[in-house]
């Protein structure tokens, strides 16, 4: 399991170079690898910014050269504009796992980023930077990827954390998938790190997603359990023409067949590698309690309320309602992530995530996440640039 | 008739029937100025090269017709404007120079010390080369190991660049400019006393350093304190900034240090009191371009005076060869460990070949210690200087485009066929 880019990788994505046959479109799904259950992999989108004036600076490619000369675990890889990068981690087990491969390419990062003078910083967005000023970064894909999609590519400059985790089979991958879309709502929540676009307070506590609905195939996958079916499925889009490879859906989460695990698209980057690292242990608990105890079957009438409370846990994050799909209850979403947390708390013990969910439950009884933090700080500096100062020493452990 | 009897016919003229309030020069510097901004509109928009281009072309066209509003040596009230302008700007510079950079990349200040050393030595060798004295290559040596900070930002900020290159170039900028104020305002005062013993060389520059450093401190300290209880993103600590800069640099001139540099020793002190970012810059806005343009409009027309012939141009020509040669090498020997590609190497060097006022005022604190080696200094310094203002900036321009720098395309406005909506 290695990084996956954010941006689909197809050849070309415009109509005009398809074969005018839609038979001929036809892609065939590639199978479902093999992977371990309940292994885990994480990629984390970061920003690189100046230290004069904290702003996006487009340091990708220096920043992969001196990265490139550090014998490190997982990879890190250019992303669609300049003054981003995604730092991924090898195959791990457990939160303690991912901790111990992300914390040395933390330091590598911060050595390198020291002697380039930039700085490099967590959240969802950059709090003040400007779309249009931003680069594409220099490779054909992303070249071609922005001339189709025009000014999105350039406000796609938004960082996100994916988490993978391994299914048994290809069938329990769905069942997977559409369990954890239940929990969309908690993921959002507690990674929520974007409070502030182009200079503004969004009022959102994620507003990042808002960026990626912009996108077409983004939103949920299609409700089916059976593999078999969802290859027809997909079968039927390729022949479309508008879907060409799995990168082509932007869904919150989708199956990675070539992985063997379904990937996990909500979470905002946090401020640390800590919380990234708990967010993961918190994902890894809830799969672990689905494959072991099968809790409750997903039904398509789940996603009835899916966008609503989406929608709930982006603009109000902890403070959000939530409404359960099964029953139609109403409840404070921070008392439903304290109620998984509950459930998960032996799961977490058999998989050494329970310092990683006890940090995670620490900060909802406090009622605070990244973007609580982020608006926190800027209302006492009340100076954009000064956050994000903060919020770089707050990556390098210094916050 | 030739240009400068037809000018002052004219000026004549307006004299006669033009009697404003504040007097004939303020009309005229008024006009240069209007000219000035447009010229520099037009050269961006048309030709797609730096404003500061068409600033100094206007200021060279009207001292080569024999404008009077700046007679050379400057003294007085147009010292104090140079002086002004460029401390505003050294003391923005001062402000981004990372010291901790050094700390983490100690490599960056070799490539600084390798390229100011290099080219001290490489222009004052050709100098010597060509028959000139000591007393007059030294003056021009350390001259020539100064990189406009004033230039090269405006061409960054016309350019809309941030990255490596851009970030570099404006740091070893800044650090040349301090090695250069350092030694030059110091050695002046030497310039006419017998040999000197290495003690006694190195006197007068800790002298200077000194007094700057503590104007420098005041200046800062007073910022400090302002910014305790005033915002930064306030119109009026942008005001509180430009007045007491202009304070410190009329004080550090009295006194005997160097306003440029008590400036740029001020930002240095600031942004290490205050890490936090600055935001005054935006506030700043039109009052700093005015009195930035109005020193590359100054420098333009004092260097502009110069005697131009065959035997001259062949020696600036010289210069600037070797000291581009110089700096760029002096980068790149250095640059294996520094973080940065051969290819970046190469620009940075590139786009540290303007020179303009620091280095006029240089020249100016020669000439004015020195009458008579100043016009040896002079016939070679402002050339060079008024070449460099204009090709410097333009080679910056080509550096930052060369890798990839810059958010806008090098295509003249006018002729741009993208969408590029105002802002």
């Amino acid at each position: 399991m290695t990084a996956a880019m954010a941006f689909p990788d197809s050849d070309d994505f415009r109509s005009a170079a398809l074969p005018a046959d839609p038979a001929s479109r036809v892609v065939k799904l590639e199978p479902f690898n093999r992977s371990e259950a309940l292994s885990l992999g994480v990629e984390l989108e970061l920003q690189l910014v100046n230290t004069h004036d904290y702003d996006l600076a487009p340091y990708a490619e220096d920043m992969l050269r001196l990265m490139a000369q550090t014998p490190l675990p997982g990879s890190v890889v250019p992303e669609m504009t300049s003054s981003m990068i995604e730092i991924s981690t090898d195959i791990c087990h457990s939160a303690q796992d991912v901790i111990t491969q992300l914390s040395p390419i933390r330091e590598a990062l911060i050595r390198n980023a020291d002697k380039l003078n930039i700085a490099v910083v967590g959240g969802g967005t950059h709090a003040f930077q400007q779309w249009h000023e931003r680069r594409i970064y220099d490779k054909p894909r992303f070249r071609e990827l922005s001339e189709l999609y025009g000014y999105l590519s350039k406000q796609f400059t938004i960082f996100g954390q994916h988490v993978h985790i391994g299914c048994p089979d290809a069938d329990s991958a769905l069942l997977m998938l559409h369990r954890m879309s239940r929990y969309i709502p908690h993921f959002i929540a507690l990674s929520a790190s974007s409070p502030f676009v182009q200079g503004q307070d969004t009022q959102f506590d994620s507003a990042r997603l808002n960026s990626v609905f912009a996108f077409p195939l983004s939103g949920r996958a299609p409700f089916t359990l059976s593999w078999k079916e969802f290859e027809a499925y997909f079968e039927r889009m390729t022949r479309t023409g508008v879907v060409r490879s799995m990168k082509d859906f932007y869904w919150d989460i989708r199956p990675k067949p070539e992985f063997g695990t379904i990937e996990i698209r909500v979470f905002d980057t946090p401020l640390t590698v800590e919380r990234a690292a708990a967010l993961a242990g918190y994902v890894q608990s809830l799969a672990a309690w689905f494959l072991q105890e099968q809790p409750f079957e997903p039904t398509e009438d789940d996603y009835l309320v899916y966008t609503y409370n989406r929608f709930q846990a982006c603009r109000f994050g902890l403070d959000a309602v939530y409404v359960d799909p099964a029953s139609g209850q109403h409840m404070p979403l921070r008392d439903h992530i304290l109620m998984t947390m509950t459930q998960l708390e032996w799961h977490s013990e058999a998989l050494n995530a329970t310092q990683a969910l006890g940090e995670l439950r620490t900060s909802v009884e406090a009622n605070r996440n990244d973007a609580r933090w982020l608006r926190e700080k800027q209302g006492k500096e009340r100076l954009l640039a000064e956050v994000v100062r903060q919020a770089a020493l707050r990556f390098r452990g210094g916050a | 008739m030739n240009l400068t009897s037809l000018f002052n016919d004219l000026l004549g003229f307006w004299s006669e029937w033009l009697r404003p309030s504040a007097g004939l020069p303020t009309v005229l510097w008024s006009l240069l100025l209007a000219a000035a901004a447009a010229s520099g509109h037009l050269v961006q928009r048309y030709l797609g090269l730096p404003k500061v281009v068409g600033y100094s072309m206007v200021g060279a066209v009207f001292g080569l017709a024999g404008f009077e509003g700046a007679i050379w040596p400057l003294r007085g009230i147009s010292l104090f404007l140079l002086e002004l302008g460029a401390a505003v700007v050294l003391f923005e510079a001062g402000g981004r120079l990372p010291l901790r950079w050094f700390r983490h990349n100690p490599m960056v200040l070799v490539q600084s010390l390798l390229e100011a050393t290099l080219t001290y030595f490489g222009v004052f060798w050709m100098l010597q080369l060509l028959g000139l004295p000591d007393p007059v290559a030294n003056p021009i040596a350390l001259m020539a190991i100064v990189a406009s900070p004033a230039v090269l930002s405006r061409v960054i900020m016309d350019t809309r660049a941030s990255g490596p290159v851009t970030e570099r170039a404006m740091t070893l900028a800044t650090l040349n400019t301090f090695y250069a104020l350092a030694l030059g305002y110091a050695q002046a005062g030497l310039i006419e006393r017998a040999p000197q013993t290495l003690l006694q060389k190195l006197y007068p520059v800790a002298v200077v350093l000194g007094l700057s450093f503590v104007v420098g401190g005041i200046l800062a300290l007073a910022l400090r304190t302002a910014l305790r209880f005033m915002s930064p993103t306030s119109e009026n600590t942008s005001i509180l900034l430009l007045a007491l800069i202009a304070a410190a640099s009329a004080l550090t001139a009295h006194v005997g240090g160097s306003a440029p540099l008590a400036a740029l020793i001020g930002g240095v002190l600031l942004k290490t009191l205050n890490p936090k970012p600055w935001a005054w810059q935006r506030q700043l806005g039109t009052a700093a371009s005015l009195l930035t343009m109005l020193m590359f409009v100054l420098v333009s027309i004092v260097a502009a005076q110069a005697d131009w012939t065959l035997p001259v141009a062949s020696v600036v020509l010289a210069v600037i060869g070797i000291r581009l040669f110089a700096k760029i090498a002096g980068v790149a020997i250095a640059n294996p460990g520094s973080g940065a590609s051969w290819n970046q190497a190469f620009w940075v060097g590139c786009a540290m070949s303007p020179l303009s006022s620091i280095a006029l005022l240089i020249a100016s604190n020669f000439t004015t210690a020195s009458p008579l080696l100043g016009t040896m200094i002079t016939q070679v310094a402002l050339p060079s200087i008024l070449l460099m203002e204009v090709m410097g900036a333009v080679l910056a321009t080509v550096a930052i485009h060369a890798v990839g720098e810059s958010s806008v395309p090098w295509t003249p406005q006018a002729f741009s066929t993208t969408e590029d909506t105002q802002r």
